[in-house]
């Protein structure tokens, strides 16, 4: 990768970072307040606290793998370096 | 259980990390450490891997509060607050994300150790350099010592010995080994400290369940007797505008703490770098909902008022006392502990670095003298030694000062570095006079709003630094002059042919 191709990479790899981070407060918001007014109940946790706490980080390292196997590419550091 | 032995477990574990230290030391010293002391010292050589890479941004992100504070609020208000606290699950990937390879590669263009570094070649600035450590280095102290003051408090309720006696037996060890070995020695004692962290949660929610008579009756219970507890506004203790903030605060402006980002610099490669955002945040979520969660289910063994148990911070060291055998409590108080020295030892090598490298040398080489390696060296270990030094001295007795400090740093640092590190490295617009108004204005805005108590729509000052900021940056980047081209055609490389009309469409990014 040249310098440029590098920089549009990483450009991207920060947008999709940031996406992510979109989709999982939407996530949060849903799973969280969404749910609240249900009385539903999984293991004597409110099925909005399940969701929301639980669902949220689940989610949280499914989109980081998504990230890191799709979006992120790997590059080498040390080319063209000043040394 | 104020019985020698039961101090056997924690000290143990301070004289490992000693261990680790000196064993890194004499490795290093062994290769090419002297021809570049500095690199070494301040990011451990850029040779991380991604175990590492993400046990210490995890370590250094948790404080001692997360540990005792937080799990505290949780037993009080219930769900509501692990709700509230699992926003903490996109720091680590946010920063290693967004900034994790931009300062890589920047950081090995200029030969970088410090955050300050890269600020200084993108806005060609000295004078924000210097400011950007002052801040760095002031509001660091304030929390340093609120680590230190939150761990000895810690083990005076759990050990019975006094809290000085507790304030020697890590704090003064934990300047001892960050003296020694520098960057490396902190990422291999914060992985340590992490895998404690999660074990004492463990073993801390076995035996809270085992006291507390079993999962189901302690929920069964809560459900009768706390129903508010369910609710995630907790009855109006948790304010709609404190999740919004939270966001703000301790999630989204998280990846511009300059001890995180200098992490992006310390890494050996790409691979890590990814396997580290994986593991990073399956460990802070796990972190996150187990010490809180167990927080909650302390309500089985503590079942007075939160008044009678002294207030939030008691809650754990409380139920650590009641619920374990003394010999266990032993064990179980190094979690916290290592919250607190983790986070110290990643906040004093910043520091120092930041004396050393972005003020020290940058005077130096301004007046045209090169420092001498061995100098360095001897430097950099005595100003690692005298800041932790100082900041263990305040912390024996904690002027009133020092706590305005620390409520103020999480903020300020994030109203300081956010948006000057994030345009700064993703705008090509964003310049000088941008940058100094945003992290001078931003700052000071914050502080004095927070001082005066000045809120908007009863949020937290976080939301005004942060506006603030970014206001100040923009006007500052209109009516300033931009940076010249050959600065940033480095931050922003073009095409090599000119095929596109490459400063137009560069300029809108």
């Amino acid at each position: 990768m040249t310098e440029e191709e590098k920089y549009r990479q990483i450009k991207k790899e920060a947008i999709a970072t940031g996406g992510a981070l979109a989709v999982i407060i939407v996530f949060w918001l849903a799973a969280g307040f969404g749910l609240a007014p249900l009385q539903v109940q999984v293991f004597h946790l409110p099925l909005w606290v399940v969701a929301s706490c639980f669902g949220t980080w689940f989610l949280s390292v499914v989109l980081v793998r998504l990230l890191i196997k799709y979006v992120f590419r790997d590059m080498n550091l040390e080319e063209d370096s000043h040394e | 259980m104020s019985n020698f032995l039961n101090l056997l477990p924690l000290l143990c574990f301070m004289l490992f990390m000693v261990g680790i230290s000196v064993f890194v030391r004499r490795q290093q010293e062994r290769g090419s450490y002297m021809q570049n002391f500095m690199r070494h010292y301040f990011v451990g050589g850029r040779d991380l891997g991604g175990f590492v890479l993400a046990m210490t941004t995890v370590a250094t992100y948790s404080s001692v509060s997360s540990f005792v504070g937080g799990p505290g609020m949780a037993w009080q208000i219930g769900f509501g607050w692990v709700y509230m606290a699992i926003v903490q699950v996109t720091a680590i990937f946010l920063v290693l994300g967004v900034f994790g390879k931009r300062v890589a590669l920047l950081a090995r263009r200029f030969d970088a150790v410090t955050v300050v570094d890269i600020i200084r070649e993108r806005f060609q600035s000295d004078f924000l350099a210097s400011i950007s450590a002052f801040v760095i280095v002031l509001f660091f102290c304030g929390t340093m010592t609120a680590q230190f003051v939150g761990g000895a408090k810690l083990f005076e309720a759990v050990t019975g010995y006094s809290y000085t006696t507790g304030l020697v037996l890590f704090g003064l060890v934990v300047v001892v080994y960050t003296t020694i070995g520098g960057f490396r020695a902190v990422a291999l004692t914060d992985t340590c400290c992490a895998l404690m962290m999660m074990f004492g949660i463990v073993l801390l929610l076995y035996y809270v369940l085992q006291a507390g008579g079993g999962y189901d009756a302690i929920m069964t219970s809560i459900e009768t007797n706390h129903p508010e507890m369910l609710d995630p506004l907790s009855a109006g203790h948790m304010p709609i505008g404190l999740y919004l903030t939270q966001w703000i605060l301790v999630g989204i402006c998280t990846i511009a703490l300059p001890q995180s980002v200098v992490r992006g610099i310390s890494y050996k490669d790409t691979k890590g770098l990814h396997r580290a955002m994986l593991i990073g945040t399956v460990v802070i979520g796990f972190m996150t909902i187990g010490v809180n969660f167990t927080g909650i289910l302390a309500h089985g063994v503590l079942t007075g008022d939160l008044a009678s148990y002294g207030g939030v911070d008691s809650i754990i060291p409380r139920t650590v006392v009641t619920v374990m055998p003394p010999m266990l409590a032993g064990v179980a108080i190094i979690g916290p502990i290592a919250a607190s020295i983790s986070t110290i030892s990643g906040l004093l090598i910043v520091a120092s670095s930041a004396i050393i490298k972005d003020i020290y040398v940058r005077h130096q080489q301004k007046k045209g003298v090169r420092v001498p390696q061995q100098r360095l060296r001897w430097l950099s270990m005595a100003a690692t030694a005298v800041i932790g030094g100082i900041v263990f001295f305040i912390a024996v007795t904690p002027p009133s000062l020092i706590w305005i400090i620390n409520m103020f740093a999480f903020g300020g640092l994030e109203t300081a570095f956010f948006w000057t590190l994030l345009l700064g490295l993703f705008w090509r617009g964003a310049n000088r006079t941008g940058a100094l108004f945003s992290t001078v204005g931003g700052t000071l805005i914050y502080c004095i709003t927070q001082a005066l108590g000045f809120r908007v729509f009863g949020l937290h000052q976080i939301t005004i630094g942060i506006t603030c900021s970014l206001a100040l940056f923009l006007i500052g980047s209109a009516i300033g002059q931009p940076e010249s081209d050959a600065v940033l055609d480095v931050f922003f490389p073009k095409k090599k042919q000119p095929v596109e009309a490459a400063e137009g469409k560069l300029a809108e990014e």
